[in-house]
């Protein structure tokens, strides 16, 4: 279970910063899988870095009592001069797997399907393959919470499946926190959801309710669509 | 699944990021290897070829001068590659600080381990060369010369530490560091010796911490050797501690927007 208590979180910057994050109370159980919708710059990037310990909030506190992984996503985590299976290593030795190296390797190279570029720079990958690798790394490890920050929005159709079929398999260990504007995907692998607007976080029991919810604030217009 | 001790984890992401260093720094080119003996060696050619043009007739009371300027080179060379390998390592480690078990001191600490294992290697191959040739590079006090280089190592290292979270908040103290290290060079008596400087000049460059850690090491190596009044390790080694402990200061302060920027 990952608790959110008194939340507050801002970014200063030169011309006054308002809180992104305003007295956020949450509670996200285990085993269930949370889609995080709001419009783009409501904080929910933000907050998936907090939940992951990339960042500390201004206030209030963070609570998690089980194992979460980096929040996977497009941009960083991977080092762009090392290759690959250079990546994979590090992040390996970094959580202590240096005893089942060559297992977790095997594990990515497998999931990632990106044959021999697993050998090439990661600065040469696409970025549908490293989304692939970052996935499939974070795979490797068992984590009982997922965090995705729009990882599976350029993959291709066979990675998609490949990704939702990853979590079907694993319902019940595991559960995965993302942010996604694909909201197939949302349905598909959430059960909750969390919608961001104007600071505050609500807490809808069902995806559906949260997607509705931001539909009905972004306007009529979009949601003809 | 039991959890890691902080200390486990920290010695995790070390090795990591050695392991990744390592390769980084020794394989990134072809030929990584050979430019950095090759290096030094065509530094102190092209100094010795200028100093037997420039000014031939002088001599370094104690010492000679080949010996002289090598442990003068690799010695503040040590300082510089510590100092300037840090200077990029926040930067060029930023993808992994998605990992939050990797703290922003880590790829610096580890650069300077790395960087001080390489030059030390680089240093006992010269000396070992020395030998073969009869060339005097013998340290006369071993021990005192080993102390003195791990004294110049921490100096860069402090330095290091905290001109990488400086440069990181304020980008502009990076470039300033560049400039300088030429001028460093030349004040810190790496080519020419500080005995010939007036005294009235003399009690200003020993306000350099360098100078004292250079000069102290050739006192060590070259027993004849006459250097400065007012050489001291002591000097020294309080630069060298309060700039580690600023640097973890302002590592341990700065963390977040070390981290993100």
């Amino acid at each position: 279970m990952i608790r959110i208590t008194n939340l507050y979180k801002r970014y200063h910057n030169h011309h006054g910063s308002d809180w992104v994050l305003r007295d956020i109370n949450l509670e996200i159980p285990a085993n269930v899988s949370v889609g995080l919708v709001g419009r783009n710059g409501a904080g929910k990037s933000t907050l998936l870095r907090l939940i992951g310990g990339m960042d500390n909030p201004d206030r209030g506190a963070i609570s998690r009592d089980c194992r979460v992984s980096w929040p996977i996503g497009l941009s960083g985590g991977f080092q762009s001069a090392m290759t690959g299976r250079q990546n994979v290593k590090f992040v390996a030795r970094i959580h202590g797997g240096e005893r089942n190296l060559r297992e977790v390797i095997e594990r990515v190279e497998e999931f990632a399907e990106i044959g021999a570029a697993f050998d090439e720079p990661v600065r040469t990958y696409s970025s549908g393959m490293r989304a692939r690798l970052a996935f499939g790394l974070s795979l490797a490890f068992d984590f009982d919470v997922y965090l995705s920050d729009e990882a599976t929005a350029v993959g291709d159709r066979m990675f998609k499946l490949k990704a939702s079929k990853a979590f079907r398999d694993r319902v019940g260990k595991c559960s995965l926190i993302m942010v996604s504007h694909s909201e197939g995907i949302l349905r598909e692998l959430c059960q909750a959801g969390i919608w961001l607007h104007q600071g505050n976080a609500i807490w809808f029991d069902d995806i559906n309710d949260a997607i509705n919810a931001y539909h009905g604030s972004s306007g009529a217009g979009t949601k003809t669509k | 699944m039991k959890t890691r001790t902080p200390w486990q984890v920290t010695r995790s992401v070390w090795y990591a990021l050695f392991m990744r260093e390592a390769v980084a720094r020794t394989m990134a080119d072809r030929m990584a290897w050979f430019w950095m003996i090759a290096e030094p060696v065509a530094v102190i050619a092209i100094m010795v070829a200028i100093r037997s043009v420039v000014s031939g007739g002088r001599h370094i009371a104690g010492a000679d001068f080949v010996p002289w300027l090598i442990t003068g080179l690799l010695g503040f060379f040590l300082f510089r590659e510590n100092m300037m390998r840090s200077l990029g390592a926040v930067e060029s480690n930023k993808g992994l600080f998605a990992y939050r078990q990797v703290k922003t001191v880590d790829p610096v600490l580890v650069r300077c381990f790395l960087e001080g294992m390489l030059k030390t290697f680089i240093f006992l191959l010269f000396i070992a060369t020395g030998i073969l040739l009869d060339a005097g590079l013998t340290p006369a006090n071993p021990m005192a010369a080993l102390f003195d280089w791990i004294s110049l190592w921490v100096l860069g290292l402090g330095v290091g530490l905290t001109l990488s979270a400086a440069s990181s908040l304020v980008p502009e103290i990076g470039r300033l560091v560049r400039i300088i290290t030429l001028p460093l060079l030349i004040i810190s008596g790496v080519i020419i010796p500080l005995n010939y400087l007036p005294h009235d000049f003399q009690q200003y460059v020993l306000w350099n911490p360098i100078v004292h850690g250079l000069e102290h090491m050739r006192e060590s190596f070259f027993p004849e050797y006459r250097s400065l009044d007012g050489v001291s390790l002591t000097y020294l080694w309080f630069w060298a501690l309060s700039l580690t402990s600023l640097g973890l200061i302002l590592h341990l302060r700065f963390e977040m927007r070390l981290k993100t920027q």
